[in-house]
């Protein structure tokens, strides 16, 4: 292996030795099912942070209702595992193209609002979606909720102890955020970045920007639908009010306090939200409003955000830029 | 430290994962219980309510010498986020003290939690879980509120004896509005009534007057309704508003001080099912309502409080009974046989699937005070 190799792929690397050697390890010898429930529930979130990262960060779309599409997935995968008998190896694609499909249904007539009037709109969607799976008692079982007793089978095989699942979750989780990842680090997330900037420009520019959004909006809502299929598998039991407008906030949080328009903000900004209040149980009923004074001040100080869009960028181009030194012709190659 | 040098091998053989520990607290020290309840959140005064019952319960209980060791329980806030629910009952069943588990308190966080608890082998008490499946989970679930099975076809039975036949039913969209409306509605058929109207409304809705116009259009001989006070207090008051006269019953659920405070004059009339009343004359009601007034400058307690209190009181008797081998699988035996606890919101047995029946009261509003009828 060439230093170059080292180099590029190191980061890489490192993740993944943390996520499925040091992690798994340390998970292990502690045996604390309290410590995997905790540590899937980060990883989860992370993706729906990523996810809305990709959209309201990357297209400078602000989306209210994005717990809505976690929630389309989550369903989706709960009804089919438990009325269908499709397991999880079809349920969680499944999950993830039912979001994304009414996250076109719905981006179709929405596509036209900008600002705040589109924030508004994702906002009565969020709600309708919530409306519905709360109240139409026939398909979602309403305020009942689905329990979903089967448990994760990988083509025939099945995951029942807590580590296969933790290693299923990171692995769904950690190939789901490097496709955002490599869609947001390239031309294309370049175009969705012009949106965001100038959309009127973009247009002009040649930039199909209806289209461009639609496809975000249905990527995000995608990866959003694995994600509830996640939640729905791990848990065994999902109801409406875990979808609800609140969760869709503490997403959105998720995005600003990590920093808009960068993935590994929005990662950061996920673990803070998730393990904060969990670290600090220990103080008590006072736990909500030292998390408030750490997302207030971590906002007041740092606007742009725990990680914010200009290092990650710098930081991801430096990654990939490595990959590209040894170029024989030392042509510049790829996404600047 | 038997338990991290059994994990450390398990760990050194890869064999992590089948560790089945035998798990009994040691006769010595203090018995533990799991209580995990919203204290933060949208839901935190219910959560705060049940502590203070709780504490109530567990000072006495200690002070009365029944068992030769104190009891303490671990106070978890899952502010009614399933999310933080699960990780709470997580943490319970790793920690080998814990016997058993009491709460949560909405049905979505309980089952939620059940999904854990039944894995590990742990019981489960909730004082409020309502959902209709929530005991049937497992016979690991326990819970102290009266179904709608047995609160529902009770009532049918009531109306049916004053001659009413034709009845429109309304109830909140939760599952327990569906178990309020689907009970019910069996009973009355099953008695030769009819059900001539049903509906089921968003919590929180401040106009109900569309759904009494609608109500009075199918002419029902009485209305029975399935809400809390807050919504039952709106209800009442506009239907006096309209003017409609048509009687109107509803469940324990709707047994709140508060509902006569907040509807008047509005709330004469109502006739509901009560399992718990603060000016009964029994001595363990008096024992908790001054305690609780004592705790809480002079308030009354609700209902809620009152199913919380009992839930602690009967998981601690189960506990004496199992003493001196206290293991979770005993607790949840001695839970099961709880028979004829004399409670504060009565007469409590569990039935094979961990359900409470509980001796219920039929009562009235009468010049602003719940009384009970004879």
């Amino acid at each position: 292996m060439s230093k170059d190799f080292i180099q590029s792929a190191g980061l890489k690397l490192v993740i993944l030795a943390v996520l499925f050697v040091a992690l798994p390890l340390l998970l292990v010898s502690l045996d604390k099912g309290y410590i995997y429930q905790v540590v899937m529930l980060a990883l989860i979130f992370s993706l729906l942070a990523v996810s809305l990262q990709l959209v309201t960060g990357i297209a400078g779309l602000l989306h209210l209702g994005h717990a809505a599409f976690y929630g389309v997935g989550a369903y989706i995968a709960a009804l089919a595992g438990a009325d269908y008998g499709i397991g999880f190896t079809l349920g969680l694609p499944l999950a993830g193209l039912g979001a994304a499909a009414i996250a076109f249904v719905v981006a179709l007539p929405t596509m036209r609002l900008v600002s705040i009037y589109f924030a508004v709109a994702t906002l009565g969607i969020g709600q309708m979606i919530f409306l519905v799976l709360q109240n139409w008692v026939e398909v979602t079982k309403g305020p009942n909720g689905v329990s979903l007793f089967s448990g994760i089978d990988l083509f025939g095989y099945t995951v029942d102890s807590e580590l296969g699942i933790y290693f299923v979750v990171a692995t769904i989780v950690c190939i789901s955020i490097w496709v955002i990842h490599r869609l947001s680090h390239s031309y294309y997330g370049n175009a969705l970045r012009s949106l965001r900037e100038d959309d009127q420009c973009a247009d002009a520019m040649g930039i199909n920007t209806v289209r461009l959004k639609i496809e975000s909006f249905m990527i995000s809502s995608f990866f959003a639908g694995i994600a509830g299929a996640l939640w729905a598998y791990t848990t065994g039991y999902i109801s409406p009010v875990d979808f609800d407008f609140a969760e869709s906030i503490l997403i959105l949080a998720m995005v600003v306090v990590g920093g808009l328009g960068s993935i590994p903000g929005a990662i950061i900004g996920a673990l803070l939200l998730i393990l904060l209040p969990e670290a600090l149980r220990g103080v008590g009923d006072m736990r909500n409003i030292i998390v408030g004074f750490v997302l207030f001040f971590s906002i007041l100080f740092l606007p742009k955000g725990l990680f914010g869009e200009v290092p990650a960028l710098n930081f991801i181009r430096r990654q990939m830029g490595a990959a590209w030194q040894d170029n024989p012709d030392k042509q510049k190659v790829g996404w600047k | 430290m038997e338990i991290s040098r059994r994990n450390s091998l398990g760990l050194f053989l890869g064999t992590v994962g089948l560790l089945a520990l035998p798990i009994s607290a040691a006769a010595e020290g203090p018995v533990y219980l799991g209580y995990q309840l919203p204290l933060t959140g949208n839901t935190a005064q219910y959560g705060q309510d049940f502590k203070t019952a709780a504490e109530i319960a567990l000072k006495n209980f200690n002070a009365s010498g029944k068992l030769k060791v104190p009891v303490e329980i671990i106070f978890e806030d899952s502010r009614s986020d399933a999310k933080e629910g699960v990780a709470i009952a997580r943490k319970f069943v790793d920690d080998d003290r814990i016997v058993a588990a009491l709460g949560d308190f909405t049905s979505t966080v309980s089952m939620a939690a059940a999904q854990v608890y039944k894995r590990a082998e742990m019981a489960q008490l909730s004082q409020t879980a309502s959902h209709p499946d929530f005991a049937k989970i497992s016979e690991w679930q326990f819970r102290n509120i009266t179904t709608q099975a047995q609160e529902g076809v009770y009532n049918a039975d009531w109306m049916n004896e004053q001659g009413l036949k034709k009845i429109a039913v309304i109830a909140e969209q939760t599952d327990w509005g569906q178990s309020v409306v689907k009970d019910f509605a069996e009973k009355v058929k099953a008695n030769g009534g009819e059900v001539v109207f049903t509906e089921f409304f968003n919590r929180g809705l401040p106009d109900f007057r569309s759904i009494i116009t609608k109500i009075e259009r199918a002419k029902p001989d009485a209305i029975y309704t399935g809400f809390f006070y807050e919504d039952g207090a709106q209800f009442l008051k506009q239907m006096k508003q309209l003017s409609v006269e048509t009687p109107v019953y509803s469940t324990s659920a709707a047994y709140n001080q508060k509902l006569v405070e907040l509807a008047g004059p509005a709330a004469e009339g109502l006739f509901l099912t009560v399992t718990f009343l603060p000016n009964s004359e029994s001595d363990h009601v008096t024992t908790f309502v001054d305690e609780w007034k004592a705790a809480r400058d002079g308030a009354e307690p609700g209902q809620f409080p009152a199913q919380a209190y009992d839930a602690v009181n009967i998981m601690l008797e189960a506990v004496a009974r199992a003493y001196p081998d206290v293991s979770r699988q005993n607790v949840r035996d001695e839970l099961a046989k709880t028979k004829d606890f004399p409670g504060v919101t009565g007469v409590t047995s569990f039935d094979e699937n961990g359900e409470a029946l509980k001796q219920l009261t039929k009562a009235t509003v009468t010049d602003g005070q719940f009384v009970p009828l004879k």
